[in-house]
């Protein structure tokens, strides 16, 4: 049986305040460009950074002692055209990230992938625990 | 009894889906937008023209292995956006070509709207 509950519609509506003022999650636009995602396990890290619309020339990526360096360039693709909206972004950036170890430097791949730079990296074996023989 | 709807169960929490960017022009012949949607691949894509609404939506479609994530500035690449089109707009014609994490649309305008010359016939 149903029963109308005053309560139920009170308690909706402090969803929707909530859902208003909770910051939605998506792009932090606080953070420095690209926006990035790390994964950690099994001694591999992966990294993945949202570059849409950057072609591979124009994206350098640098390993800089225990850091990850993205550098590049997000090219203006206007047409000679009077815009309605322009609200896509573009122009140089940098990004610094800090890996938890230290990696193989031979062993880093990097794919794009539909706007997605994925950048795999293997922990380097002088970064894994060594068990001490006692003489 | 009194329920708080406001403790979300799994089956409600709401997929969040991001507005993805985008640029517009217009010229005489056509409407050009560029939306930024990366990581969507053109499986996983919708664009669903009802009405007077033009209706984008993607979800990715990979599950994110969200065990092993270890720090994030972005969550699941879902994103929806809904754009009112006039008349002019020749539904059948809608073109849209999905490159590098770049969604272009061409929509074309009918050819009963385009500006036309109108000759003045001379009656002597």
């Amino acid at each position: 049986m149903y029963t109308y509950n005053i309560f139920n519609d009170m308690i909706k509506l402090r969803t929707v305040f909530d859902d208003f003022f909770e910051q939605k999650p998506g792009y932090e636009s606080s953070r420095e460009f690209p926006p990035v995602q790390i994964n950690e396990g099994n001694d591999q890290i992966t990294i993945k950074a949202l570059v849409p619309g950057i072609s591979s020339e124009n994206i350098e990526i640098q390993l800089v002692d225990e850091n990850i360096v993205l550098s590049g360039s997000k090219k203006e693709d206007y047409e000679n055209q009077q815009y309605i909206r322009k609200e896509r972004v573009f122009g140089e950036f940098k990004k610094s990230i800090k890996l938890p170890y230290r990696v193989k430097h031979d062993e880093i791949n990097a794919d794009l992938a539909n706007g997605v730079l994925t950048i795999s990296l293997t922990k380097s074996e002088d970064a894994k625990p060594k068990k001490i023989e006692i003489n | 009894m009194m329920t708080d709807t406001n403790i979300k169960n799994n089956a409600e929490v709401k997929k969040a889906f991001q507005i993805p960017l985008a640029d517009i022009y217009e010229t005489e012949d056509i409407y050009s937008v560029k939306l930024e949607m990366p990581g969507i691949s053109k499986d996983n894509l919708n664009i669903v023209v009802d009405d007077d609404e033009l209706k984008i939506t993607a979800e990715s479609s990979t599950e994110e292995n969200t065990g092993n994530l270890k720090y994030a500035e972005f969550r699941a690449k879902n994103f929806s956006r809904t754009f009112r089109i006039g008349n002019e707009v020749d539904r059948n014609r809608i073109d849209a070509k999905l490159e590098n994490g770049i969604l272009a649309l061409t929509l074309h305008k009918s050819e009963a709207v385009k500006p036309k010359k109108i000759t003045i016939n001379q009656v002597n």
